[in-house]
Parts: C-alpha cells; structure tokens; sequence
C-alpha cells in the first residue's frame, strides 16, 4: 500500500497565460479518485516543493459519471475524473485540461463550443406553445433501446477531444451532435424538421469532416455507438443528396 | 448542402468508381506479365489502338484521380495527431493518409517510368521489355523493385480501407456488425488483390 500518491497538473493562471506544471504529493486514501484527490489538494494546496500555491482549479458536478463536467485528460487520455480511480491508475498521475476547449483556468475549460454544435443541429423536440398536444406516440420497445442510449450523452467531450478531425482551427460538429441529431430525427415530434439537421450536417462542420478514425466510439465513457450514429446520419444524408439532386 | 460536403462525397466515390475499379483492372492487366513479352504488349498496345483511349484515360482515370489525390492531400492538413489513443481504426487512420501520399508519389513515378519517359523517348510499345529491363537493372533495379513493391501494396491497401470507410460515409454498413463484416471484407479484398499484384510482379522479378 503506498503511502502517497504524487500528481502532475498542468496548470494555466487565466485565459490568455501560459501553462506550467506542478507537482502535489498528498496522502495515499483507499479507493480514492481522482477528483477526491483534487479536494485534498484544494484543502491543503502545497505542492511538492513546499510551496504554498494557489488552489486547483477543476469544474464537477455529480461526481457519478453523468454530467460530463470534470471531464479532463488523465494520464493523456480523456476521461471524467470522479470515475478515474487511482488504484488503476498508474503514477505520478498527469492531469491536464482538454486541448480541444479554450482553457479557462487550470483544468477548467471551456466546451461552449459543444454546446453550440447541439443548437446547429437542433437537438431537441419542437413543441411551441402550452397547450395539450394529446398523449406522446407509443413507442416500440427496440425504438426506446436506441433512443435510450443515444439520450445518455452528456455533452462531456470525450468524443471530440479524441478525434483527429476535431480541432481549434475547424468547425466540425463533432461525433456528440451527430449522434443528437440521429437521437432527434428518429423522435415521434422532433423528426418534422429532419431536414433541416440533415441540411446542418451537409455544410461545412458537418459529417463530411468525420474521418472514420473512430476515436470517439472507444473514448466515449457512455458505450454510444457514434460510428452507428456517424453510419446511420451519412445514410441519411445520402438519402438527401439523392433527392437535392433527382428530386428537387 | 455547400460545396465542401460535395466534394468531400465526390471525393468518396471517386476512391471506389473509377479509380479503384481501374486500379482492379489494372492488376488484372499486370498476370498477362507471365504471358511473355509478345502477349503482354500486345494486350496493353490493344487498349491504346482505341482512338477514345485517351479520352477514356483522361476523363476515367486521370481526372478522377487527381481530383481524389489533391482533395486527399488538402484533407491531410485537416488532421491533428493524437498519439494517446492507439486503437485499430486510428492507425487505419493515418495508415490511409500516410498510403495515399506514397501512392500519389509512386503513380507519378509509375507514369513517368511507363507512359512519359518511354513516350518522349520513342521507345513507347515495348511495354515488357521496358519494365523487366527496369527490374533487372544491376544499378537501379533494387530501387525500383522496392518502389514498386510498396507502391503496388499501398494501392492495394489505400483501396481495400477505403472501401471500408466509404461503407460507413454512405450510410451501406451501419451498426458495429456490419461494420466488421465490411472489414473482413476488405481485409480479404486487400489479400486477394496483394496476391495477385505479387504474383504479377513475379513474372519480371
């Protein structure tokens, strides 16, 4: 049993500043994780050379895996926090912001970007008004299984930050917003305006940028199939096109 | 729809038709290589006796190609490296880009060595004994046994993963099971095609 457990973080004092690294040894905790770790630090923020220093900066939210906002690299790979264990990880542990977001501070990033991604698309169902539109559509049971699984994104970013094609310098979409957008067509009340998300995608940003590297399925901590997704709205599209060109 | 998505689905198809499926008649063409000398040119002169075969060339093979080849290389610049995540499909990844750069360089050479050179210098018909003599050069030959052979194999292999990621770009392999099945697929596409290119090659090694 160790007796500590030493972290590097890469650290950034505000937006615009350079990164540096710090090192923090705290105290071994059985079956601690990464973001318990990161409130000891926050509580006694000394770093390795005895320095009192600012505290960490990192952003959680449920601490269970579900909402995607202490998403950052661990060890170089993308990962949320509150799920990273560090008996299974291995030491010193790297923590570092994603580098896909503008950095905000520390390890705090800014993923607006994804969020913008999910309006483009229009993620979500076209209901206006307040008044009864009747009981929803019944759905078939292997309908609701798809949909499910699709519904558990949570926006975190895993799988953009491991995409070649997803970078500062374009403005693809991402596999998360394709995947919405698939979630969104095959709804009962959200699907009257497919069109105009498979419009979104056949622009510039949209599912031409996929590569098929495929990063995002195996880094997406949620099990979605995004290259199903990724298949599935290419097909759609392709449908599209057939008509832009034959029917139009 | 806006021209960046047509041309990068302009860019998928014409990595299948034309351009792959010359590249699978092209190989077929190459076993007449154990016909001998006389057969061989003659199979190959019999394709440029056609007074369309430069138009057929130009329109089929030439343009597609270099529209697939510049579009590619501008789609290279679109990437960024992310060496912490080593899965299968990511080295296909780069694989595919790192092959269509050394496949664009060796169809250069490839035409240069075979259509331009021997054109310009009036020795264009003799197809077999231009390339054996190339192959048996005491000097050069090694090097160009060894373009060949990676250039023919890359083709080979930019082709059959090709294959695999237009089935998922067009929508024709959706769920994850398809999708294995689309690479098995290719992976004997890859195996077969090998086979024969080699076996091709074999006739003049």
């Amino acid at each position: 049993m160790p007796e500590t457990v030493t972290f590097k973080i890469k650290r950034q004092d505000s937006e615009n500043s350079g990164s540096y690294w710090e090192t923090f040894t705290i105290p071994y905790v059985a079956n601690s994780n990464v973001i318990s770790c990161l409130m000891d630090i926050q509580a006694n923020p000394v770093n390795s050379k005895g320095e009192e220093v600012t505290p960490v900066v990192w952003e959680s939210n449920c601490l269970e895996e579900v909402c995607g906002a202490c998403t950052m690299l661990i060890n170089g790979k993308v990962h949320q926090s509150c799920s990273a264990l560090v008996d299974q990880l291995k030491k010193p542990i790297r923590l570092e912001p994603m580098s896909k977001f503008p950095v905000i501070r520390d390890l705090t990033v800014d993923r607006s970007r994804m969020f913008e991604a999910l309006k483009k698309v229009q993620a979500w169902v076209t209901a206006d008004g307040y008044h009864d539109l009747g009981p929803g559509d019944r759905l078939a049971q292997k309908h609701q299984e798809i949909a499910y699984t699709l519904s558990e994104c949570m926006t975190c970013g895993c799988c953009v930050e491991a995409c070649p094609q997803y970078s500062s310098g374009n403005n693809f979409l991402g596999a998360a917003a394709i995947s919405q957008s698939r979630l969104f067509n095959m709804h009962p009340t959200a699907k009257n305006i497919a069109d105009e998300r498979l419009d979104t995608l056949m622009q510039e940003g949209g599912i031409a940028d996929c590569g098929n590297a495929q990063n995002c399925v195996e880094a997406c901590p949620k099990s979605i199939p995004l290259t199903e997704s990724i298949a599935e709205m290419g097909r759609q599209v392709s449908g599209k096109l057939w008509r832009n060109i034959f029917r139009a | 729809m806006d021209s960046h998505f047509l041309a990068r689905r302009i860019h998928s198809l014409t990595g299948i038709v034309p351009v792959g499926l010359f590249l699978v008649y092209h190989l077929y063409l190459q076993l007449y290589l154990h016909s001998g000398a006389e057969v061989y040119n003659e199979v190959v002169n019999g394709f440029y006796d056609s007074p369309l075969a430069i138009w057929v060339l130009v329109i089929v093979v030439y343009i597609p190609l270099f529209f697939h080849a510049f579009f590619g290389i501008r789609l290279i610049f679109e990437s960024s490296i992310q060496p912490s995540y080593t899965y299968f499909s990511h080295l296909l990844y780069w694989l595919q880009r790192i092959s269509g750069i050394g496949v664009l360089l060796f169809i250069i050479a490839h035409v240069w060595n075979t259509q331009l050179g021997p054109w310009l210098a009036g020795t264009w018909g003799t197809h077999f004994e231009h390339l054996s003599s190339g192959f048996a050069d005491p000097e050069s030959g090694i090097i160009t046994k060894s373009v060949y052979l990676l250039g023919v194999l890359g083709a080979v292999f930019h082709f059959a993963n090709g294959l695999n990621t237009f089935s998922m770009t067009w929508g024709i392999a959706l769920t994850p099971k398809s999708q294995v099945r689309v690479r098995i697929l290719s992976i004997l596409l890859f195996i077969i095609l090998s086979a024969s290119a080699l076996y091709a090659l074999s006739a003049i090694w």
